[in-house]
């Protein structure tokens, strides 16, 4: 028989009866599953699938020439530059990219002093309260906001994304922060470092690993959130989307352009993957050649030790 | 002929007639140039604790009434969890003691230099940039974060480097550094610092018998050169006996001197 702690088993199955409790608590009709994956077959079927492709190509105006979506004519090469999905997505990226970076570059000094061992509680709490409170509106409520002070377009779209990046971010930069061992910053304490050179010399080459990988992850939650910043009129990939769920209705091509998106961003995930392996303790190998950084640690420092011996 | 002595010849001259007398400064104190009760004035430079008692909730040890002077070799001694660390981090100004006080002017920055057991190195970063953390504190605190160290310091923690031999390894990262060579980078840190007092928790660690002897004496060299004041907590007796001039060792809640007939 599998040994079972017997309090942990408890506790598991305290918090599922609970969470079922809760569950029924909400539900008033149970009766709403009935004809549920009926529904969304149809759904699928008749409206979004299959995917409408043509979101991949160039608009074919009356002359039979070929035009951007904003109207301007396409002298690429490749007609898929001057398609919606990729001009929206340009655009998403770019938005994304900015407002990511902004938002770091601020997020990073307040989650120090949002840190608590690296300011005191009275410093700390109103950080804490500060990034908490750009946290809790949600970045389509800050687009609504710039939206109605700045009118449609990516400036407010790519503000939304800044404030709601140096909330996000920074509890996630903070945490990390605090995961930072004590040792270093006693030493820099009584040595005489300022907050400064604490935070830029001993905590950010520490949490290095997780500040990156928060940094690429937040990166690829802006690009998704691009999606949704779109219902807004913020501009990007998500302008193009929120036209087509509207009337005149048009979810395949919705459905498209939500599967260039889902590419994208797994592109991004392995991209930061790539990234990341450079300052993990595993991943800091020495590499023979450059392109060797998609090899996996093992394989690299086989290949450099075989070089050596050559 | 009046020959004016600098603040080093002054060390010099205190640690010798200290060796020389057993606890000479007492002779020093009552020199009759100066009054026999204004050993501050001689020692600008002391640290004194004064009625201290150190701990977390319930002292760990109470009534201390020290004077560190400057360029004192003292080692700490006692058996584990005692509060040698937690004295040594009350005088480094990372816990508030329980209740008396510590007086010193030494500079809040860089004034110290504090080597915790677990050597306080930031792992990520090479060996040269944690060496010239400490030579950063010898510029005002004003000096930039993001600034590259000037020419002078850069030389300084060449220098550092290369006393404590690991100039060959200045460009690789800490953590893959063993044992002994990163207890180096760490006294390597300390000394480029040029503080006033160095408090170094288990100096030596477990290190072998060669390393042991060569840190030493690069420390000892550094060290007279820029005067400072050592303290130590030290596991081995007889390292503890040979490095240091006093021995403080910690028994049931008080620290007693050795040699000390006052106590």
């Amino acid at each position: 028989m599998i040994p079972i702690n017997k309090k942990l088993f408890f506790i598991g199955i305290s918090l599922i009866l609970l969470a079922w409790l809760s569950l029924d608590d909400l539900v008033d009709d149970w009766g709403q599953i009935e004809g549920a994956p009926e529904k969304l077959q149809t759904f699928f079927s008749e409206d979004l699938l299959p995917p409408d492709w043509s979101v991949l190509e160039a608009e074919v105006w009356a002359d039979g020439s070929l035009h951007k979506p904003n109207g301007d004519v396409c002298d690429e090469n490749i007609e898929l530059f001057c398609s919606k999905a990729w001009t929206g997505m340009v655009v998403t990226i770019k938005m994304a990219f900015v407002a990511t970076l902004i938002g770091f570059f601020f997020s990073i000094p307040i989650a120090s002093l949002a840190a608590n061992n690296m300011a005191p509680l009275p410093i700390a709490m109103p950080a804490r309260v500060l990034l908490a409170g750009l946290r809790s509106l949600p970045s389509i409520i800050w687009a609504l906001l710039f939206a109605i002070a700045l009118g449609f377009g990516p400036l407010p779209g790519i503000l939304a994304m800044t404030l709601y990046t140096i909330g996000y971010l920074g509890k996630l930069q903070y945490e990390a922060m605090e995961g930072v061992h004590n040792a270093p910053l006693e030493s820099g304490l009584a040595m005489g470092l300022t907050h400064s050179e604490q935070l830029f010399h001993v905590v950010i080459p520490e949490s290095s690993n997780h500040l990156l990988s928060q940094l690429l992850f937040m990166f690829e939650y802006n690009v998704r959130h691009g999606a949704v910043l779109g219902l807004v009129g913020a501009g990007g990939i998500g302008m193009y989307i929120d036209n087509y769920i509207n009337p005149p209705f048009d979810y395949n091509k919705a459905f498209a352009l939500l599967i260039v998106v889902f590419v994208v961003v797994v592109i991004i995930d392995l991209i930061s993957m790539l990234i990341r392996s450079f300052v993990t303790e595993e991943g800091d190998v020495k590499r023979p050649k450059w392109w060797s950084v998609i090899l996996p640690p093992s394989m690299a420092v086989e290949m450099y030790s075989k070089k050596e011996e050559e | 002929m009046q020959k004016h002595l600098n603040k080093n010849d002054l060390l010099a001259l205190n640690r010798i007639i200290r060796r020389s007398h057993g606890d000479g400064y007492l002779v020093v104190e009552k020199s009759p140039s100066r009054g026999g009760d204004e050993v501050q004035q001689i020692d600008p430079e002391s640290v004194t604790l004064r009625g201290l008692s150190i701990g977390y909730d319930k002292p760990l040890v109470s009534d201390i009434n020290k004077t560190i002077y400057p360029g004192d070799t003292i080692a700490i001694l006692g058996s584990s969890g005692i509060g040698k660390t937690t004295l040594m981090r009350t005088i480094a100004g990372l816990i508030r003691p329980l209740s008396g006080e510590i007086s010193h002017n030494y500079p809040k920055r860089g004034g110290i230099g504090y080597i915790p057991q677990r050597l306080g190195l930031v792992r990520h970063s090479t060996v040269r940039s944690n060496v010239a953390l400490g030579a950063r504190t010898r510029r005002s605190r004003w000096y930039p974060f993001w600034f590259p160290l000037d020419k002078k310091l850069k030389d300084d923690v060449d220098n550092a480097m290369r006393a404590l031999k690991i100039l060959d390894i200045a460009d690789e990262p800490v953590r893959i550094l063993s044992g002994g060579q990163q207890r180096r980078v760490a006294i390597a840190r300390t000394l480029v610092q040029r503080p006033r007092i160095i408090l170094a928790d288990e100096f030596l660690g477990e290190l072998d018998k060669e390393n042991v002897n060569s840190i030493i004496t690069a420390t000892k060299e550094i060290v007279d050169e820029i005067g400072a004041t050592l303290v130590l907590i030290e596991h081995h007796e007889e390292r503890a006996i040979e490095l240091a001039d006093r021995i403080w060792r910690i028994i049931d809640n008080n620290l007693i001197e050795e040699g000390d007939s006052n106590q």
